[in-house]
């Protein structure tokens, strides 16, 4: 019981606290992206989260052979996306047998939802503030879950930020980075205080 | 074989800015860039990562799967990280220990994942060349602009030296940095516009 309780705070501190879009940035570009369309809301979402959280497991037992090492940061980047890479192949591998038309689907996309600085910085991220297991695979999975609500806000309002009441040149990319931002201020103000990274 | 492309062209680093007109690489700007000297190590970083990769991922043959080729440039620019790092990290020591996570999420920036296949492996190998640094240094620029802005708004100072109080603390808030980098974008968007316009 007392593993799960930290798993789910651990999930709420990364969603609400330290979202990694709204407080890091991290992946800003790939929110936008995957909030355009509802079905890559829901695939990004997927993928991510199940990477994130499965990573998050290996790390943990990796990071305790690196990071007391001097030097063991400068290969922490290698090693992880080594570790992105091998899952990513194993999960098409395992869709491209079981599930062909799921993955004739997501194949172009897939590399997006995976190898992405969303991904690869809550691995980062675990390696400094993850004390134990079941903190790294909270913050993994509240990771994805940061996203999806990220993702959810943008998808929510495109419409509106894509009307003629925008002016063109803020129309697209520009008012999306001013509406995360205003947003990022509302999570500012909730947590009242911001993130050392 | 297709016919490599052989003509130079310079809109990697306005018209086709990695920060401010595509988006593809953010984070670092957004969050990192509060300071002239955090923009510059953010974008020595960039250029050794990403230039060195580039180059070296330009071996790699076609026939492997796109999606493999992918993984195979992340794990080429997480190698290229470790001097990269280790040299920063002797220019900059406390800078570099700032902005440590936007320094290694480098390596899977979209300018190596993405620009690579859709334009830089399409070049002859010269084009491609000074084309991915025009695209390098249009990151540079966009990182500049927003670490002097930040710096002078939050922190008084250039390149540390003392100008005037703070006038905006809050600048070197991530918020403060999506939405400058927005303005920012806009501005560029009303640039680009009035060129053509012109043309």
């Amino acid at each position: 019981m007392g593993a799960f309780a930290k798993i789910i705070a651990t999930a709420m501190v990364s969603i609400f606290v330290q979202n990694a879009i709204f407080e890091r940035a991290l992946g800003a570009n790939v929110v936008i992206y995957a909030s355009r369309k509802n079905n890559h809301v829901v695939g990004f979402t997927i993928g991510m989260t199940a990477m994130t959280t499965v990573a998050s497991v290996i790390t943990y037992f990796l990071d305790g052979l690196l990071l007391p090492l001097e030097l063991g940061y400068l290969f922490m980047p290698l090693v992880y996306i080594t570790i992105i890479s091998i899952l990513y192949v194993l999960a098409l591998l395992f869709l491209w047998r079981l599930f062909p038309d799921i993955f004739a689907r997501i194949k172009k996309h897939a590399h997006l939802a995976i190898v992405n600085c969303t991904v690869l910085g809550a691995l980062f991220l675990n390696s400094v503030h993850g004390n134990d297991i079941w903190s790294y695979i909270g913050y993994g999975f509240g990771t994805g879950i940061g996203f999806f609500l990220a993702c959810f806000m943008l998808n929510i309002a495109h419409e509106k930020l894509d009307s003629d009441k925008i002016p063109r040149a803020f129309r697209g990319y520009p008012i999306m980075l001013i509406y995360i931002g205003i947003v990022s201020m509302g999570f500012y103000v909730l947590v009242g205080y911001t993130v050392n990274f | 074989m297709s016919e490599k492309k052989t003509k130079i062209n310079f809109d990697g680093f306005f018209r086709q800015n990695i920060v401010l007109m595509s988006g593809l690489v953010t984070a670092p700007i957004i969050v990192a860039a509060t300071t002239a000297e955090r923009a510059l190590v953010l974008s020595l970083c960039f250029f050794m990562v990403s230039y060195i990769s580039i180059m070296i991922c330009r071996l790699i043959p076609r026939k492997i799967m796109y999606s493999m080729r992918i993984l195979i440039y992340a794990v080429v620019a997480g190698a290229v990280y470790i001097p990269t790092a280790l040299l920063l990290s002797m220019l900059f020591p406390e800078t570099v220990s700032g902005v440590l996570i936007y320094i290694e999420i480098s390596v899977v920036n979209l300018l190596l994942l993405a620009k690579t296949e859709s334009r830089f492996y399409l070049e002859s190998f010269g084009v491609m060349a000074v084309d991915a640094l025009i695209y390098i240094a249009g990151y540079a620029g966009a990182a500049f602009a927003v670490g002097i802005i930040r710096e002078l708004l939050a922190y008084g100072t250039f390149f540390g030296l003392y100008l005037f109080d703070e006038p905006m603390p809050a600048a070197k808030s991530p918020f403060f940095g999506f939405i400058l980098v927005g303005i920012l974008a806009a501005v560029c968007r009303v640039i680009v516009g009035r060129r053509g316009a012109g043309k």
